[in-house]
């Protein structure tokens, strides 16, 4: 059988695939964890990294709703000194393009992690993470173009390294915001980040997590996810990373006809340690059967003709 | 960094047997070589047995036994949310997708040691069969005291029989054994070691394990500050994933330095290590 290119590119680097973890959901050990090995992934991903080490919110930490999870970990991480010495050395000798995921609690903390992460010449990508809802220190960046524009011309000044901007769904309109991000010089975005959202413990009767507060993921925030991408694609040049629920290889397909360039698989990496590695096989045998030469052409062709939604 | 344990592996197990003995608890013996083959005392599994994603998470249950020689495991679980229907309704047969085994073994390698003391109660008994079997094959004495609201609740009694060279039980309610704090039979039992001169000139040795219960955790913790026994307890967190990745499970640090995950760096503690909650 003819072979089919599953490679992508994003802001000029090519992924050998299309599928990426989702910040934070996977850690990624070498050279073989004991499932698959990291150089099957399209690209890796870290735990996004702040300029201090952070130990993450109280318990509990987790929720399971139908078909998905509240999470309110707080970002727990061990700060940028040993993400330059360790993490990003270590990433890099696995062979896939590396997407470093930063933030910062203030402009000059985002700017700096940039900035030093860019002089490293370790990663690829820069993906900003502006939208993770349990961050008590403030907003999330991405729920206000005013905002997104100022963080974005901050790091924009603080690196030359493509930057991916990984938006809110607790807006108005993505797409909206998807455009403010290309305006302001993101090269990607990826969509999206998870939906706010809270549980009652019955037991308790107070709320189920200790951040009181949460972010939904996994299948049940599919759809609402897919939407956000497929709004997006028609008012955006640059490319998606499209992610939310994607569980099986069928879903990571949906992203890509909606919009999405690559994929990121999230929670299901806790449900189903195989997942990426299984949405990749799925992926190829897709087009293999469909007769496609190459996972570039499903992008967008959900939108046909019409691609006002 | 690299966190995830080395031995963990993503198998399918099929389903031999599913025994209710004790209404409420269910008893699952399955196939699988490779986990089978794997498991060290102290460590635990994902499990997940149902299509679709409702409910969504794996669940972590103890392994109770790990039998190499004829790959099987047995868990051993109380029936109490959605899941666990789930799975008391699986008929033998069954196929059961398994992540494990997972958390840190229990090392009884230790050169000196010669006995471990288990206060648990209830289904909390799981957590220290595969421990107590593994530690009495090494010629050590292990002392067991079961907890339970009253005699029918006391489970796992079969499998820690064998291996236990006493095994005393308390409920609350006197329908069996010692009607009243089981924390009081282990400091009886501590006592009587004390007298007996042996444990006294090495209490660094031996070890005392508590499962299923805050108030024993607070009672070994407190044994094991005053310097009467070696400590260790057992926590349970709600975790997504088992595998250190989702960060769910975390229990402060007793040093204040901010969190342990009971899946990575658990699912046993050093007492003096966790603050409880």
């Amino acid at each position: 059988m003819k072979g089919v290119e599953l490679g992508v590119s994003i802001a000029g680097v090519r992924l050998p695939n299309p599928v990426l973890p989702a910040s934070g959901t996977y850690e990624i050990d070498e050279p073989h964890d004991g499932f698959f090995s990291a150089g099957e992934l399209g690209a890796l991903v870290n735990k996004t990294i702040f300029r201090e080490p952070r130990a993450g919110n109280p318990p509990p930490r987790i929720w399971e709703t139908p078909s998905g999870m509240l999470n309110a970990i707080g970002i727990p991480s061990k700060g940028l000194a040993w993400f330059l010495s360790e993490e990003l050395p270590r990433l890099r000798r696995l062979g896939p393009p590396v997407i470093a995921s930063i933030a910062g609690n203030d402009l000059a903390e985002f700017a700096e992690v940039a900035g030093a992460v860019g002089e490293s010449e370790l990663a690829d990508l820069l993906e900003l993470d502006l939208s993770c809802p349990n961050l008590r220190d403030g907003i999330p960046w991405a729920t206000n173009p005013d905002r997104l524009r100022e963080v974005l011309a901050a790091v924009r000044q603080a690196t030359r390294l493509p930057l991916i901007a990984k938006l809110s769904p607790n807006v108005r309109s993505v797409a909206d915001m998807a455009a403010v991000a290309e305006a302001s010089g993101a090269a990607a975005v990826s969509l999206v980040n998870t939906y706010q959202g809270m549980a009652i413990d019955l037991g308790t009767r107070r709320p189920a997590l200790g951040n009181l507060t949460g972010g939904l993921s996994g299948p049940a925030i599919r759809p609402l996810a897919v939407y956000a991408v497929y709004s997006s694609y028609s008012r955006i040049r640059i490319p998606i990373i499209g992610m939310g629920g994607i569980a099986v290889w069928q879903d990571a397909v949906e992203f890509l006809l909606a919009g999405a360039t690559a994929v990121a698989v999230g929670t299901q990496n806790f449900v189903n340690p195989l997942a990426m590695r299984e949405v990749i096989q799925g992926i190829r045998g897709y087009l293999e059967r469909t007769g496609m030469g190459s996972v570039r052409e499903l992008t967008g062709l959900a939108h046909g003709n019409n691609s006002t939604p | 960094m690299p966190s995830r344990p080395p031995s963990a592996l993503h198998r399918d197990a099929r389903l031999l047997a599913s025994r209710e003995e004790t209404p409420g608890y269910l008893e699952l013996e399955m196939e699988c070589p490779d986990i089978a083959g794997a498991a060290q005392p102290g460590q635990f599994l994902m499990l997940r047995a149902w299509p679709g994603s409702d409910p969504y998470l794996p669940r972590p249950f103890d392994i109770l036994t790990a039998d190499p020689a004829r790959g099987r495991l047995e868990l051993f679980l109380k029936v109490e949310g959605r899941g666990t229907e789930l799975l008391r309704a699986l008929a033998p047969g069954a196929t059961l997708r398994l992540t494990g085994p997972l958390g840190r073994p229990i090392l009884l390698e230790e050169p000196g040691l010669s006995s471990v003391a288990l206060l648990v109660r209830g289904a909390g008994a799981a957590a220290v069969v595969h421990l107590a079997e593994q530690a009495a094959g090494r010629g050590l004495a292990v002392y067991a005291i079961l907890s339970a609201s009253t005699a029918a609740r006391i489970v796992c009694r079969r499998h820690l029989e064998g291996p236990c060279r006493e095994l005393l039980v308390a409920t609350d309610d006197g329908s069996e054994g010692y009607a009243g704090p089981a924390g009081d039979l282990l400091d009886r039992l501590l006592d009587r070691q004390r007298a007996a001169g042996r444990p006294e000139d090495h209490p660094q040795v031996d070890r005392v394990y508590t499962c299923g219960s805050r108030r024993f955790a607070r009672h070994v913790q407190d044994l094991d500050r005053r310097g009467l026994a070696r400590g260790f307890v057992f926590l349970e967190g709600l975790m997504a994933c088992g595998l250190g990745d989702c960060h769910g499970c975390a229990v402060p640090r007793a040093d204040g330095q901010g969190y342990h995950l009971v899946c990575r760096d658990g699912p046993h503690f050093p007492a003096a290590e966790v603050k409880l909650p």
